[in-house]
């Protein structure tokens, strides 16, 4: 399949010219990240004249970027496991059976695939005052994965939906049970479902911050690191050190993208893709 | 029928209930609070340490009466209504073009994605800079010797709006535009490069063979940003601009976040929460209306 290749003026000069306003912000970004207030003023896009690495270092313990960093691997972590665990036999469920009732609870997961968790925001908090977990990580470690469900169940369910009947059939036939069916052969045909809802929802977790900021809340020990980064604004910011922090929060994503980042890529369209 | 699959069939039987823990699941975690919403907004509330009482529609007519929704309306109809038209012909147009693949595609598709990889309160973060009155922009408007144009970008009623809403295009457009190249990468290249060699010209092939292949998907993507774009501008704008100055960039959004935690006022809160609610349900009922496809109709 080979895709067209005759290109426009004004669509090569449009597709630049937004590619070099997405990239000038994050290049700003990198180069304050090492200059002092006064230098980002006066100079603002040329590269530092001295290069003050303990802006770092500064960001690093103003706003205690280690201690939120582990919290936010915690939540993130534990919320995963729990989604997974949730969704993969839910999937399997599904996948297995096409009746109504079936239908039915596809078709919950779909709608609620289109309610954006911002909406009851504030009943939440009440239920997490409720709960007693107000002010903690754990009512995130459930909250979270609640909120990647819809999409979660959908996508593997489709994965699921691949796995051939003949394969199902000879398992049954050596007396595998469901167990058995799951772990050993739906579970691997998804392979690439599960890997793309994890790398989805594990990045969707570790950049929320709304939840995380007024249930979990700003208390030094449990806070998650996008919460601790804004904690840098003051009255008299520092732009240097703001910016460090910032580049320290956002280093994770990016190792984790030039990693792998055709994996990655396909699991972001993949939960959009969706239909 | 062999005797293996009717096994099957009844093995099949009550596989269901594995559904049950998520369901469960998602109705505490996520059904529960839409609903109480609809009861907070009858309450009066003052602060989640107070008991509540039962006033009824009280706090409807206290909403209704307030400027500072009118101005929230307002802002949100402005911000939907500037990002979403902007956001979606563009970002088909540069997503096709990278479906294209023009040189230095792969350059151009990672610059786009990466929007969607920063969160919220780093793009915050990053604006914050950027637009601080001692920021990149008033920086690189006076090395132009455009020192007059620079002004404090979200401390400026005429500015701090339409600064979030640029802010929104810059995450949005980039994301949505590698989100259709990979769509139409999925289609079938045949019926395109056909156009093509008939000698329809690029704006025709884009408009009148992409488009209509991928319009369900256009659909779909429009409701997403459209609902995004409209609940989720709170953060942002309590990073950037605390709705101001005065309610200048105040949203639904925004509103139902500061009546709660700043205001202390939970069933006004409330009451905004579901009219943005019916809101998304009726821009929702919009799109579909206006983005609805032939084969749709006749299917």
């Amino acid at each position: 399949m080979k895709a067209p290749r005759r290109t426009g003026l004004l669509a090569t000069l449009l597709s630049w010219g937004y590619a070099l306003l997405l990239a000038a912000p994050l290049y700003y970004l990198a180069v304050s990240a090492l200059k002092s207030n006064i230098e980002i003023f006066t100079r603002p896009f040329a590269l530092p004249a001295t290069w003050l690495w303990e802006n770092f270092g500064t960001a690093w313990l103003t706003a205690d970027l280690g201690g939120a960093l582990l919290n936010s691997v915690l939540v993130s972590v534990v919320a995963i496991v729990l989604t997974l665990g949730l969704a993969i036999p839910a999937a399997y469920a599904l996948a297995r059976h096409d009746n109504r009732l079936a239908r039915v609870i596809t078709g919950t997961f779909s709608a609620g695939f289109l309610i954006p968790p911002f909406a009851a925001l504030i009943p939440t908090v009440v239920l997490a005052i409720q709960l007693g977990l107000f002010g903690t990580r754990e009512f995130q470690m459930l909250f979270l994965p609640a909120s990647a469900l819809p999409l979660s169940v959908l996508l593997l369910t489709q994965f699921m939906r691949t796995v051939p009947p003949a394969l199902v059939e000879s398992a049954a036939l050596d007396g595998a049970g469901h167990w058995r069916l799951l772990v050993s052969v739906y579970v691997p045909i998804a392979r690439p479902g599960v890997a793309s809802v994890t790398i989805l929802q594990l990045l969707t977790f570790w950049n929320e911050y709304l939840f995380s900021l007024t249930i979990t809340g700003t208390a030094p020990d449990v806070r998650t690191v996008q919460v601790a980064l804004p904690t840098l604004i003051s009255d008299a910011t520092n732009l240097g050190v703001l910016a460090a922090g910032t580049v320290l929060t956002v280093l994770p994503v990016y190792v984790a993208y030039s990693l792998m980042n055709r994996r990655m890529q396909e699991a972001l369209t993949a939960g959009a893709v969706k239909e | 029928m062999s005797s293996t699959s009717i096994r099957a069939g009844a093995r099949r039987r009550g596989v269901l209930w594995l559904t049950v823990p998520s369901l469960v699941w998602f109705a505490v975690f996520s059904v529960g609070p839409l609903a109480a919403m609809f009861v907070i907004a009858t309450l009066r509330w003052k602060s989640l340490l107070y008991e509540p009482t039962y006033i009824g529609v009280e706090n409807i007519t206290k909403v209704f009466a307030d400027p500072t929704f009118h101005a929230a309306i307002r802002n949100s109809v402005i911000q939907v209504a500037v990002a979403i038209p902007v956001m979606i012909p563009l970002a088909f147009m540069l997503g096709y073009h990278l479906y294209t693949k023009p040189r230095g595609y792969r350059v151009l598709s990672v610059l786009y994605f990466s929007p969607g990889l920063i969160s919220i309160s780093t793009t915050g973060m990053i604006f914050y800079g950027v637009l601080s009155p001692n920021g990149g922009v008033n920086g690189l408007l006076g090395t132009l010797g455009l020192d007059s144009w620079a002004t404090a970008w979200l401390a400026d009623p005429d500015t701090a709006l339409a600064t979030l809403i640029a802010i929104d295009l810059w995450r949005g457009v980039g994301w949505t535009a590698v989100l259709f190249a990979a769509r139409l990468a999925s289609l079938p290249a045949e019926v395109i490069e056909a156009a093509q060699i008939d000698g329809a010209g690029r704006l025709r092939t884009m408009w009148q063979v992409a488009f209509p292949m991928v319009k369900d998907y256009v659909r779909t993507l429009t409701m997403l940003q459209f609902l995004w774009t409209l609940f989720t501008s709170a953060a942002l704008i309590l990073l950037l601009t605390k709705g101001g100055p005065g309610t200048s960039s105040t949203t639904l959004s925004y509103l139902v976040y500061a009546k709660a935690f700043a205001q202390r006022d939970l069933g006004y809160s409330q009451v905004v929460g579901v009219v943005l609610l019916l809101f998304g349900i009726a821009g929702m009922f919009l799109i579909r209306a206006l983005l609805r496809s032939r084969e749709e109709d006749t299917r």
